[in-house]
């Protein structure tokens, strides 16, 4: 529940989202800027002639394709990569260009990686090309394993599938845009046709279209994922040293309902920080989903131990903010863009994975303008954190840096405690002296006060008075009794 | 145009997105756990989390998969609505009637709303919390005439009590099965150059569309 005194003001300008071309509506990164509606216009005339292109290229190589299919079957798919082979040849120069830079790229800035067992699923290292032909070979033969029982279906959708690839190979020089509209719209197209013309069941449908994404995308990755045409690169340096900068933010500055001091807790917010790192590791769109849906569960999961009721959106949206504050993914940028531009859009509009999708490009929002308001901070405050100048007081090792070791964190952790333990002990013992010294000074108190009240009134007993025996001897009787008791008197 | 991802047979399922939007503390949550889960304020919910919730419906023999999308209410991610509410086919505004800011809050969202996505989206603007009509601080005169200014239905409910809730989702459901039929309709006989109606926030540039606002959407 969020409280009525935390709420502030708008912090994103809401300029910044609003149409290039002004409009009035509300533009899109995607559409560079622009509205649909503006983008569409500047991109119609170009589209209009690269769609006569593309179908003269399909017709020419409709019968090529059966070819290969056909062979293909017999020869359980091992086909599709030679016909591929002649692309291989034509981009080899391109290729190494890109991958210095993915190299350089990742050597300056990648962040390690807590769990050992990232380091292994990670995409981008010196041997990519070897394992991403094995990669795609392996995709290749499931695609034609998998489309095999469609029969005539499964016949069009692959050549279709070879056709869009051909196409996406012709487009490589045009702007990503093109090829997101491109592939955006063989998607829809594909879908449509095997509901009306093949009559499958929405599932069915749905079952295929992850198959051909998969498969369309494994193959285009290496030329679609933060390509050089655009400064996706770049942004996500911006976002991964903004990222660092603020590494002195605290869960408590922004209301995390988490408390990571339960082991299970925390146990989660380290599983949660590894899924949406590993989310680069992965090439089809619907992987890197699903990496932002397993982390959003294992959000949920730490909210739910702490606070014993369902998350809501209030609940969630801060913590995975936090969550990717923690984590610093690797190029956040561009895996953002490329799932928007990539990913088969039933899946982005309306389904669980769209809706984490959709709070992750929330999170990265709210991290690029985040300010002083947005943390309940003073301007000075605020500031002085950024510079470095102070870092906020920390309850605990709060403000480590993103990459530290989970075991030398533990180790200070586990150091404060014992620091804390001695400072207790201290307390105790210098409280166990004050107790002896009070008893003391008590005793000694109390002694003096019996002193001062002995000497005020001193014990003095007198000798009993004469006249008690004249009383007795009124009775005459007496004399057969023992004589009187004589008073003695004892020395003090 | 965003439902039901094509096709045009009379058995075809509809998916709708919906967005819940609204102050802080006005009943959101609650709104939707009752909905979905018919719990309120329980301790033992089972379910994982209330921010993205689905209900499976069959009106009149059309199936529709209703995806509803809990926003986050604070004022600091007040600017991150148009990343929530893009493509959302029906948005629910929900005030509280014993809360006179909840219910301005509620205009805003209106406007900027129906600027961005025009008249395809179905507006909702709910009053919740009737249980507390002792306290009311919102006049029902004043929500209804502005609910019908800006082509918007105006529901009360009490997620406490179980009162209104299943009549404002059925409600809302129909009136948007109405708009994805008038948008096929819209789109013509033939699906094949679909490609230019597919994606995105789409802007209809239809005129008489766009006129009929107010009207076709309070008939539902
Ligand atoms: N009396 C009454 N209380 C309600 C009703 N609906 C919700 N509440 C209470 O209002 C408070 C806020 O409810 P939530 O559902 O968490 O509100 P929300 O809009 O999701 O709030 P945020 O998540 O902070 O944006 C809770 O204490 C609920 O118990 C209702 O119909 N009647
Ligand atoms: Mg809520
Ligand atoms: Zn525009």
């Amino acid at each position: 529940m969020s409280l009525k005194s935390e709420r502030r003001g708008i912090h994103v300008d809401q300029s910044d989202l609003l149409c290039k071309k002004g409009c009035g509506y509300y533009g899109n990164p995607t559409w560079q800027g622009f509205c649909s509606k503006c983008w569409r216009e500047e991109y119609q005339k170009g589209r209009q002639k690269q769609i006569q292109e593309d179908r003269e290229l399909a017709e020419r190589l409709q019968r090529e394709e059966e070819e290969a299919y056909a062979s293909s079957q017999g020869a359980q798919g091992t086909q599709p990569s030679l016909t591929f082979s002649k692309f291989e040849e034509k981009k080899t120069n391109e290729k190494t260009r890109k991958v210095t830079t993915v190299k350089k790229f990742f050597s300056a800035s990648s962040r390690t990686v807590p769990k050992k067992e990232n380091q292994e699923t990670k995409a981008p290292s010196p041997s990519i090309n070897r394992q991403v032909s094995i990669e795609t070979e392996q995709v290749s033969k499931e695609f034609i394993e998998f489309l095999k029982p469609c029969q005539k279906a499964g016949h069009d959708v692959y050549k279709q599938c070879k056709i869009c690839l051909e196409a996406m190979q012709q487009k490589r020089e045009a702007s990503i845009e093109e090829q997101s509209e491109y592939v955006q719209d063989f998607y829809h197209n594909t879908a449509e046709k095997l509901q009306l013309r093949w009559k499958m069941p929405s599932e069915k449908v749905e079952d295929v279209m992850d198959h051909i994404e998969k498969f369309i995308m494994t193959r285009s990755y290496k030329h679609v994922f933060c390509p050089e045409t655009t400064d996706d690169e770049k942004k996500d340096l911006t976002v991964q040293r903004r990222i660092r900068a603020l590494h002195w933010v605290t869960s408590q500055m922004l209301c995390v309902p988490v408390n990571e001091d339960i082991p299970e807790v925390s146990d989660m917010v380290v599983k949660a920080i590894t899924d949406i790192i590993e989310m680069d590791s992965k090439r089809v769109p619907r992987d890197k989903l699903a990496c932002i849906t397993r982390c959003s569960k294992h959000i949920f999961n730490a909210i739910k131990i702490t606070k014993n009721e369902p998350a809501s959106a209030d609940d969630f949206l801060p913590t995975l903010i936090y969550i990717v504050l923690k984590a610093n993914p690797p190029r956040l940028q561009s895996n953002i863009q490329y799932i928007t531009r990539f990913c088969n859009p039933s899946r982005l509009m309306t389904g669980e994975d769209g809706y984490y999708f959709t709070n992750l490009c929330c999170a990265m929002a709210f991290i690029e303008k985040l300010d002083a308001q947005s943390l309940n901070l003073s301007q000075e405050e605020f500031d002085r954190y950024m510079s470095g100048q102070s870092s906020p007081k920390k309850q605990d090792a709060e403000n480590w840096p993103p990459d530290a070791c989970l075991g030398v964190k533990q180790m200070y952790k586990n150091l404060d405690l014992l620091s804390q333990l001695n400072e207790r002990q201290e307390r105790i013992v210098h409280e166990a002296r004050k107790l002896e010294k009070d008893l003391i000074d008590w005793t000694d108190g109390v002694t003096k006060e019996v002193q001062d009240i002995v000497e005020k009134y001193p014990l003095d007993i007198k000798p009993k008075p004469q006249p008690l025996a004249a009383i007795d001897s009124e009775n005459v009787e007496n004399d057969k009794l023992p004589p009187p008791l004589q008073p003695q008197v004892y020395a003090g | 145009m965003a439902a039901g991802g094509g096709g045009t047979g009379t058995n075809k399922t509809y998916s709708f997105k919906v967005v819940l939007l609204g102050e802080g503390c006005v009943g959101k949550t609650s709104l939707v756990l009752r909905y979905c889960e018919n719990k309120f304020n329980d301790k033992h919910i089972t379910t994982l989390q209330a921010s993205f919730l689905t209900k499976k419906l069959n009106i009149g023999g059309k199936r529709v998969n209703l995806a509803i999308w809990d926003t986050a209410g604070q004022e600091r991610f007040h600017a991150l609505g148009p990343i929530y509410y893009r493509d959302s086919n029906g948005a629910i505004l929900v005030y509280d009637i014993t809360d006179e800011d909840s219910f301005q809050k509620v205009k805003n969202w209106v406007k900027e709303l129906r600027k961005m996505l025009g008249n395809e989206i179905s507006l909702c603007i709910v009053g919740n919390k009737i249980d507390l009509e002792k306290d009311r601080h919102v006049s029902v005169q004043e929500t209804e005439t502005y609910a019908e200014s800006v082509g918007a239905k105006h529901y009360h409910t009490s997620a406490k009590q179980n009162k209104g809730i299943e009549e404002l989702f059925l409600d809302l459901c129909k009136r948007m099965i109405e708009n994805a039929q008038a948008d096929e309709r819209a789109k013509g006989n033939g699906s094949s150059q679909s490609a230019t109606a597919r994606r995105g926030v789409q802007i209809i540039d239809d005129e008489a569309q766009v006129q009929s606002s107010g009207g076709c959407c309070t008939s539902g």
